[in-house]
C-alpha cells in the first residue's frame, strides 16, 4: 500500500515525525517530561504502523507501549526518585526561622538531581534514630533545642546513603544545615544524645 | 484528499513544537493530548481513504483508549506535584 504513488506523498512526511519525536525523548533530562515525550512518540508510532497496514501492531503500540508502559514507569519513577527525610513532629512550628529556608534549599538542591523531598514525621528523637537504623528513611533531620540565651545552631542532617552524603557535603552550606554520613558503627545502642552534639 | 492529510500533518507539528519549547509539564500534557487525538483522527482519515475497516476500528480504539491513558498519567503527575509543593 505504501508504495502506491498517492500514498507516498504524505507517508514520508508522517514517517519523518518519528525520528523527530524520538529525538525529543532522548534530549529530555527530566524523567516525567521524558515519559510524556514517550507518549507522543507512541502516538506517532501507532499512526505510522496503522498507515503502513499493521493495524494489530498499531493497537499493541497504543495499548501496551504507550498506555501501560508509561503508567508503570511513572509509578516506578515516583517511588524511586525520592529522598525520604525523617523529621520531628511539629518541628516546623517551633523553629520557623531556620526550618523553611532549609527545606526550600534542600528541595532546590535535590531537584537538580531529579529527586524530590518527602518528609516523614516521627514522634521523638529515639523514633527518628530507629527509623534510620531500620532503613525506613534515607536521612533524618535533627534540630538542637537551643538554650534560651544560646545562639541558634544550624540543624543536623544524618544521611544513610553514601551518594546523598557526597552531594550534601559538596553543595550544602554549613550555615543552612550540617550533613553527615550515618555509619553502621554509630548503630550502637540507640543513642540518648546524638554523637553529633559533642562537637559543640 | 491528500491535501487534507498534508494539512493535518502540518497541524500535528504545532503541538510538537509546543511540547519541545514549553518547560511546564502541564503544557506538555496538553500537547500530548492534542497529538494523540490528532494522530487517531489521521488514522481514521487514512482508513476512510484506503477503505480499510480494520485500520478504522484500530483508529477508534486508539482514540478512546488514548484519553484513558492521559487521565491515568495526569492523576499520577498531579499527586507527585502535590507532594512536592506540600
Amino acid at each position: 500500500m505504501a508504495d502506491s504513488p498517492i500514498m507516498s506523498s504524505y507517508a514520508y512526511a508522517i514517517m519523518l515525525l518519528l525520528p523527530l519525536s524520538a529525538a525529543m525523548v532522548i534530549f529530555q533530562s527530566n524523567p516525567y517530561q521524558a515519559l510524556i515525550m514517550r507518549g507522543i512518540l507512541g502516538a506517532i508510532a501507532a499512526l505510522v504502523y496503522a498507515m503502513l497496514g499493521g493495524a494489530d501492531v498499531a493497537l499493541t503500540e497504543a495499548l501496551v507501549g504507550t498506555m501501560l508502559a508509561i503508567t508503570l514507569y511513572v509509578v516506578a519513577v515516583r517511588s524511586s526518585l525520592v529522598m525520604r527525610l525523617g523529621v520531628l513532629e511539629g518541628e516546623g512550628a517551633k523553629n520557623n526561622l531556620q526550618w523553611q529556608p532549609m527545606l526550600d534549599y534542600l528541595r532546590a538542591m535535590l531537584k537538580r538531581y531529579q529527586l524530590r523531598l518527602e518528609l516523614v514525621p516521627y514522634a521523638d528523637d529515639q523514633a527518628l534514630h530507629q527509623a534510620l537504623a531500620a532503613k525506613e528513611v534515607h536521612g533524618i533531620c535533627l534540630m538542637d533545642r537551643p538554650e534560651p540565651n544560646a545562639e541558634e545552631v544550624a540543624p543536623h542532617i544524618l544521611v544513610r546513603v553514601r551518594r546523598l552524603a557526597e552531594i550534601f557535603a559538596t553543595e550544602l552550606p554549613e550555615a543552612i544545615a550540617e550533613a553527615k554520613l550515618y555509619r553502621d558503627d554509630d548503630l550502637a545502642p540507640i543513642p540518648h544524645t546524638p554523637t553529633l552534639m559533642e562537637e559543640h | 484528499m491528500t491535501l487534507v492529510l498534508i494539512a493535518m500533518i502540518g497541524a500535528l507539528l504545532i503541538p510538537m513544537v509546543e511540547a519541545l519549547q514549553d518547560e511546564d509539564i502541564w503544557q506538555r500534557m496538553l500537547a500530548f493530548a492534542s497529538i494523540s487525538t490528532k494522530t487517531s483522527v489521521i488514522i481514521l482519515v487514512i482508513a476512510v481513504l484506503q477503505d480499510d475497516w480494520m485500520i478504522g476500528v484500530v483508529g477508534v480504539l486508539i482514540l478512546s483508549v488514548g484519553n484513558a491513558a492521559l487521565m491515568l498519567l495526569a492523576q499520577i503527575i498531579k499527586r507527585v506535584n502535590d507532594v512536592m509543593d506540600g
